[in-house]
């Protein structure tokens, strides 16, 4: 295969040969290619298919912007990427790379069709064809969308890489280092401030790596480049980050860097993250981004060959490659014409360069007359021909307006350039305003709305020269706005090729318009007469006509479709582009990986996992585990054999037989201490507090403003000044908040404060009839009889030596105890417990069982058989309201005429007629299951189990007007018929007289 | 792998300290209640006072963190029960919630910018902040150039370890 390389030219190493495989096939490339450079160098310029009408699609661009050369890279198992830009990854040894969006090979792609059937395809077509019949849409229309959608193929293994964040602070960043970032990046480091200075691509210099013949302070480009870079280097404030992209720019100068640390790697350090998010907050950011080069619109500008002739001066300087032998030139803009004199001069042939314009620099034509290039000028162009790759190009002279006879010219390669668009991506996510230059035919930075500055091409300046003086000045104003003394260093500069162009809407042509395939979004399909064909469909507003056309709402977010688009679009409505407008930007600024935003939240620590000190005692001893709130919880401990029903039933029997323990530490623990700490306690809760005594422990009851259940708990008194207050165990944090929340704004005058103890304190439940007989010895200052230590009772003592609040509460029911310790002695508390409590057969027990124990004696638990709707009432819980209490936080709502009105839910037991049916938790009640559907709801089930002490199922359930149904029988359909259940009124089945709780 | 033994790697350490006396200190004024705690309240949220071994961190416009070794455990909570009976005060143990790690290493504040927002690079010697890592509330002190003290909530602990073993990874790369 012929080369496209040229000795000594690029940056490129031209001794280090770098093996690769594109869809099997093996290449070289030299260390420093990108993998476009590299298959250019190749003479590959077919490299991909575009995602509607799978045309060829040649690399377009040299940058971030790259529309069509989208691979899937690949290294080793877990290590692949869909649409990997080859402009951007750079060779490394082994690359795998695949093309995409074809089958069964890049080169003959069947879904080539479409392009045949392109009136089919035409804007909006998913809105015309995909609207009847209505049952084709789940089936048919939707699953063929959504596999046409998209070019790559997702990942179907797990990531095996791993991603890293970092949090920066700096004074100034700098986001490009081309001229005017270098520029800037010069000024603000040496006037010593903290300086980040980032750039997308693998190199620093930006344009400089691109126009080496350009002399700054008497020296070659790359040699003051290399100057200024080591300047940097040298400056222990000033960071250079590369293969960094500013995704987006928050809030107060909060700019997100994705830095890419080893895609470019031969072999990867042990232990090094694949890329790292940066959190930068800056005092103030300069943005130095340049522009974008924009496409000519012209019938078959997508045929590969056809690039952006910036993009071929790039791949000759930087990687010393020419993208053809014969290129043909076509532009709206002087810079091409560089391009041109650049790729004769290392020996390419250009066939022609096409100007649009009228006439054009003497200079440019002298040169381009030395240099032995035919000049056109005034022309349009109107086609290209080649199937694979471009053959020639078909020029028109122009005549009135219109044009005029056709020429065809032989090329391998086309260069084109559209006029160039400064980057405004980061600027628009600071919502700053956009002003239309009218000059210039583009928009720039207009309000701005954060501490920023935008330097160079960024903001309509052309050439080297200006962008230096410009970033110099944005890099000392940025510097002394953060606190240092700055001077702008001035530059001087000789061979600038500074240049002019014009914008324009689509070229003319002399054939049929509706026919020509001139593209503007080469991603996403859409051409010029796409866009026209919206406006008269009646889409007025451009943010319509990118929705109704998809133009620029591809992955490159249209950085080379925006401003062509919005050109035609104007015209087609007649109306100045200014008063239709520009999309906005959103980020992240290129495709970011889903791994870089998750940094390292993936496996093991994707989410914080609590555990209490006795869960390790838990893992050891077989427990299988459930999530609660951030918590994970002990579900329950299955012997060999058991199923987690027979697991659960023996955990409920033997802590109702003998005793039973269980690790409540997860529950939350609040201290409220201070003087008015009975009167905080009063106006929270729905309780009385003032006459508790200390030793004594009362259930508590919140609600919220609306008078609704929020949380619920049990409570101790430890001094007069000092409560114990316990919450569910989702409810902690929650809970903490609201108590502050009404401490700061409503009650800043009470003498009273709020620590969360939760994790203070290991918690050891003891339940069943034993749980005094096992617990006794261990606590030799107290006397735990019924009479002296009675339920309800707390006490600060000690327990096994340790230090302990000792709680005897229950939520199973029978005789119980609650034990806290300091946290660090948990596990050595329930390691004595148990090996004391195996004379009882002892039974450890999960949260499962609890939660059978609890609802055979009907105690709720907030959140489950609470929505967020119920009242004290609805729950059956009026007796924990004080109802002498002047005021409490929801007591007022608890009157309004609703709340207090027929047709309310409330918890009432549900029994099924057959006591082996255990209903499913969440299941919809009704009255008469044969009722027409929809039917009715009454309620739902909130909580359901099989219980083991009553020897049959038991529910509770939510039920509109429940307590007036008592003995009514409801229904519970499921798919596989109706369930008839019986309302019980009451709640507790198992001891309502409390004979066990008391003993 | 033993919660008292250090990880080294490129320029950091995390290393478990034992144990201290920790007490949630809550109070309306602070003037002249240091005396009778044998330890000076300082009131500049973030500032830390110290007398001996003793010390307290103002974390919030009536808070403040007080640390003692765990043998001065009792003379402070009688100093501190002493002065309960005479001014409107909430103190309460804490010395089991949290735990505290010792960081350390010319890398100290790459690897805690793995996980903290603030800007430590900016916080005096001295000196700390209640802040967050990765998510999770943490109070960070500077005890030196190059060594902080990160306390967090017990059950907190091993997803933050697990960060920062993350972190101490992928600076021993080089990376």
């Amino acid at each position: 295969m012929t080369s496209y390389r040229l000795p000594n030219r690029g940056r490129v190493d031209h001794a280090r040969p770098v093996k690769f495989t594109v869809d099997g096939k093996s290449y070289q490339g030299l260390a420093g290619d990108t993998l476009a450079s590299a298959l250019l160098a190749n003479g590959v310029h077919l490299m991909g298919r575009s995602f509607k009408y799978h045309r060829p699609r040649g690399v377009v661009s040299a940058g971030s912007d790259e529309p069509n050369a989208l691979f899937g890279t690949r290294r080793g198992p877990g290590r692949f990427e869909p649409n990997t830009r080859a402009t951007l990854q750079e060779l490394r040894a082994g690359l795998e790379a695949t093309s995409q969006n074809r089958w069964p090979s890049l080169a003959f792609d069947m879904g080539a069709i479409n392009d045949n059937l392109g009136s089919l395809f035409s804007a909006g077509f998913y809105y015309k064809t995909f609207m009847w019949p209505r049952a084709f849409w789940d089936r048919v229309y939707e699953p063929v969308i959504r596999n046409a959608a998209g070019l790559g193929v997702s990942p179907t293994e797990h990531d095996a890489d791993t991603y890293a964040s970092r949090f920066a602070h700096t004074d100034v960043l700098i986001v490009g280092s081309g001229p005017a970032g270098l520029a800037a990046a010069l000024a603000a480091g040496r006037a010593g401030a903290s300086v980040m200075l980032v750039d997308e691509n693998a190199e620093p210099g930006g344009t400089l790596l691109s126009e080496p013949s350009v002399v700054i302070d008497g020296k070659p480009a790359w040699d003051w480049l290399a100057q200024a870079l080591a300047e940097l280097a040298g400056l222990p404030n000033v960071t250079v980050m590369t293969r960094t992209t500013a995704i987006g720019y928050y809030h107060q100068n909060l700019v997100g860097l994705c830095q890419r640390l080893t895609d470019h790697l031969d072999t990867p350090p042990e232990g090094a993250p694949r890329e790292r998010m940066w959190k930068v907050r800056a005092k103030e950011v300069v943005l130095a981004q340049g522009a974008l080069e924009k496409p000519l619109v012209f019938d078959g500008n997508d045929r590969p060959g056809v690039i952006l002739a910036g993009a071929a001066q790039t791949y000759l300087h930087r990687y010393g490659v020419k993208v053809g032998d014969r290129p043909a030139i076509v532009t709206a803009h002087d810079s091409a014409w560089y391009a041109a004199f650049d790729l004769a001069e290392a020996g390419a042939k250009p066939a022609v360069i096409v100007d649009v314009r009228a006439s054009v620099d003497p200079a440019l034509t002298d040169r381009a007359r030395a240099l032995g290039i035919e000049t056109l000028t005034g022309r349009t162009v109107t086609g290209t021909s080649g199937r694979l790759r471009v053959k020639s190009l078909r020029v028109n002279r122009m005549e009135n307006g219109k044009a005029g006879a056709p020429r065809d010219v032989a090329c391998d390669a086309v260069l084109m350039c559209g006029g160039w668009t400064p980057c405004l991506h980061l600027f628009s996510h600071t919502q700053g305003k956009l002003a239309w230059n009218e000059a210039a035919q583009c928009y720039l930075p207009g309000t701005k709305t954060e501490a920023v500055q935008i330097a160079g091409a960024g903001r309509g300046l052309w050439g080297i020269a200006a962008a230096l003086e410009d970033g110099a000045k944005a890099g000392a104003l940025a510097a002394k706005d953060a606190g240092s003394e700055a001077e702008a260093p001035a530059f001087t500069v000789s061979a600038d090729r500074i240049g002019s162009g014009v914008t324009l809407r689509e070229l003319p042509t002399d054939r049929d318009p509706g026919k020509a395939k001139a593209f503007i979004d080469f991603q996403n399909d859409v051409t010029a007469k796409d866009i026209r064909l919206a406006v008269r469909e009646g889409m007025r507003s451009i943010e319509h006509v990118k929705r109704y056309t998809t133009n620029g709402m591809a992955t490159d977010q249209g950085k080379m479709s925006n401003v062509n688009g919005l050109m035609i679009a104007a015209d087609a409505l007649g109306k100045a582009p200014p008063q239709v407008g520009l999309t906005t930007f959103r980020p992240p600024y290129s495709p970011t990986t889903f791994g870089a935003f998750a940094g390292y939240h993936k496996d093991a620590t994707f989410e914080v996992t609590r555990k209490t000190p006795i869960d390790p005692w838990a893992e050891a001893n077989g427990a299988v585990f459930e999530p609660v709130a951030l918590w994970r919880r002990a579900w329950y401990f299955p012997k060999p054999g058991e199923d987690m029903h027979a697991a659960v039933s023996r955990e409920c029997r033997g802590a109702r037989a003998s005793v039973g323990i269980f690790d409540a530490s997860t529950l939350g623990k609040i201290e409220v201490v201070g003087p008015d700490a009975v009167t905080f306690m009063e106006r929270m809760y729905t309780n009385p507090w003032a006459k508790l005594g200390v030793g004594r422990c009362r259930y508590g009851l919140l609600l919220g403003e609306d008078g609704f259940i929020r949380d619920d708990g049990v409570i101790g008194r430890l001094a007069e000044d000092r409560f114990h207050v316990t919450t569910t165990t989702g409810g902690a944090a929650r809970v903490l908040n609201m108590m502050e929340d009404y401490l700061q704004t409503e009650w800043p005058d009470l003498q009273v404060w709020l620590t969360s103890t939760t994790e203070q304190w290991a918690t050891i439940a003891l339940q069943g009839p034993n749980a005094r007989l096992l617990l006794a010895p261990f606590v030799p200052d107290v006397d735990l009889s019924a009479e002296a230590f009675p339920h309800m009772a707390v006490i600060e003592t000690t327990v096994a030596g340790f230090p302990a609040r000792l709680f005897r509460v229950s939520f199973t029911g029978e005789l119980g105890f609650e034990i806290n310790v300091p946290a660090r002695h948990g596990r050595a508390l329930w390691e004595t417990l148990f090996e004391a409590g195996k004379a009882y057969d002892i039974t450890p027990y999960g949260t499962e069982a609890m939660h059978v124990m609890r609802a055979e004696k009907g105690y709720i638990i907030v959140g489950q058989d609470t929505d967020g709707t119920l009242t004290p009432d609805d729950a059956n819980l009026n007796w924990a309201i004080g109802k002498a209490k002047p005021d409490f936080v929801g007591k007022r709502s608890l009157t309004r005429p609703d709340m207090v009105a027929k047709g309310r839910k409330q918890l009432v037991g549900l029994l099924t007629d057959d006591p082996k049916v255990v209903l499913e938790e969440g299941a919809q009640i009704v009255a008469d299951p044969s009722q027409p559907r929809p039917m009715t709801m009454l309620g739902h089930v909130t909580s359901s189990y099989w219980s083991d002490a009553l020897g049959r199922s038991i529910a509770m359930a939510v039920v509109v007007d429940g307590r007036d149904r008592d003995g009514e029988t409801l229904h519970v359909p499921m798919p596989d018929g109706s369930i008839p259940a019986k309302v019980v009124k009451g709640t507790v089945f198992l001891d309502p007289e409390n004979s066990r709780l008391s003993a | 792998m033993n919660a008292m033994t250090p990880t080294i790697a490129a320029g950091a350490t995390v290393t478990e300290l034992a144990p201290t006396t920790r007490i949630v200190l809550r109070l309306a004024d602070p003037g002249g209640v240091g005396i009778a705690l044998g330890v000076p309240l300082s009131e500049r949220i973030g500032s830390r006072a110290t007398n001996g071994a003793r010390s307290a961190l103002c974390l919030g416009p009536d808070e403040w963190l007080i640390e003692a070794p765990e043998t001065e455990a009792a003379t402070l909570g009688a100093m501190i029960a002493d002065l309960a009976a005479r001014t409107a005060i909430s103190a309460v143990e804490v010395s089991d919630r949290e735990i505290t790690w010792r960081i350390e290493g010319p890398a100290v504040l790459e690897l805690l910018a793995a996980g903290c927002p603030r800007n430590l690079a900016g916080m005096p010697v001295g000196e700390g902040a209640r802040t967050i890592f990765d998510s999770v509330q943490i109070v960070l002190t500077r005890e030196a150039e190059d060594r902080f003290h990160l306390t967090v909530w017990r059950s907190f602990a091993p997803h933050v370890r697990a960060i920062l073993d993350l972190a101490l990874r992928e600076l021993a790369s080089g990376l």
